[in-house]
């Protein structure tokens, strides 16, 4: 977003001191992220010392194998949905309802598409064997993008209440401001998948390549 | 407009995304030494992930303060990760 967007002042609010145009819900949002984004490190860094830790990862080869073209496509969709989102608040900033509506929309199932992929693949796992407690592998695979998904329900739940809000609220300051502050959380939860989806699925393992 | 230009940005970055994923997994197939593609791995994480914080989220265009504010509690958990996988490893190898 230009400089002169996020000059935007909230009716009401003063600027806080050398956080220029930054509103409060963004300066808090952004403290949110950063402790949540502690969290997912936490259960990344969990990941890495039992892997390091491990003669063999992961420990159960034949059961513990995960899809890359299909989580492939999630990611894609995810990426898409991270797109959609800052169209959204650049069709608000311009005062473009319909384009909002329709770019909000989009996000909001770009992130339902996800949520249901999410459901098919830990179907499919545990069909083949693959259970919370099968493992190490297995369980921290498990919490890890679970505890993602779970922020992807929220987040889409998030939007679709700000979808609503949208409808008939007047597209000034305030609500642009919620509109962006919703974004953080979106893309926030993007940026995490980036990474889960590097360090969970993609870094072989060398007994098996961990790729199929 | 801003907006447009702004729209141009996003589309510029999509396209980093989705080229920088798209290497990610070319990477994987490859058969590169191990330590090169996890670190080929990461290094490209990284920057979708910066890009992703720095243009989606609009970092970039933040006072100094509030990227430092983000940014510094988020470059001690990978030096956390190193110092414990290390240690991890060292275990194993005790074995």
């Amino acid at each position: 977003m230009s400089d002169a967007a996020t000059a935007t002042a909230i009716p009401g609010q003063k600027p806080v001191p050398h956080f220029g145009s930054a509103s409060y819900g963004k300066i808090g949002m952004w403290i949110f992220l950063i402790t949540d984004g502690l969290g997912f490190a936490g259960l990344l860094i969990a990941l890495a010392v039992l892997r390091a830790g491990a003669t063999q990862w992961p420990p159960n080869p034949e059961a513990d194998r995960l899809g890359i073209p299909f989580t492939a496509v999630m990611t894609f969709v995810l990426i898409c949905s991270s797109v959609t989102m800052v169209l959204a608040l650049a069709a608000a900033q311009d005062g473009n309802r319909k384009q909002l509506l329709a770019w909000l929309g989009a996000t909001v199932a770009g992130g339902l598409f996800f949520l249901c992929g999410q459901v098919f693949e830990y179907r499919h796992l545990m069909h083949e064997g693959m259970t919370l407690a099968a493992d190490h592998f297995a369980g921290t695979f498990f919490v890890i993008t679970s505890y993602h998904g779970l922020h992807v329900l929220t987040g889409v739940i998030y939007l679709a209440v700000m979808l609503a809000l949208s409808v008939r609220r007047p597209l000034g300051p305030a609500h642009i401001n919620l509109l962006e502050i919703a974004g953080l959380f979106w893309h926030f939860v993007d940026l995490v998948w980036i990474l889960v989806f590097t360090f969970v699925y993609l870094i072989p393992n060398p007994a098996t390549g961990g790729v199929r | 407009m801003s907006g447009a230009h702004d729209r141009k940005r996003y589309l510029t970055i999509f396209g980093v995304l989705v080229l920088f994923t798209l290497l990610e997994i070319g990477v994987v197939y490859t058969g590169l030494a191990r330590g090169l593609i996890v670190s080929a791995l990461v290094a490209l994480a990284c920057a979708k992930a910066a890009a992703v914080a720095l243009y989606f989220m609009h970092l970039k265009f933040e006072t100094r303060v509030l990227r430092v504010t983000v940014g510094v509690p988020m470059v001690l958990p990978p030096l956390y990760a190193v110092v414990l996988m290390l240690e991890a490893a060292w275990h194993a190898a005790l074995r």
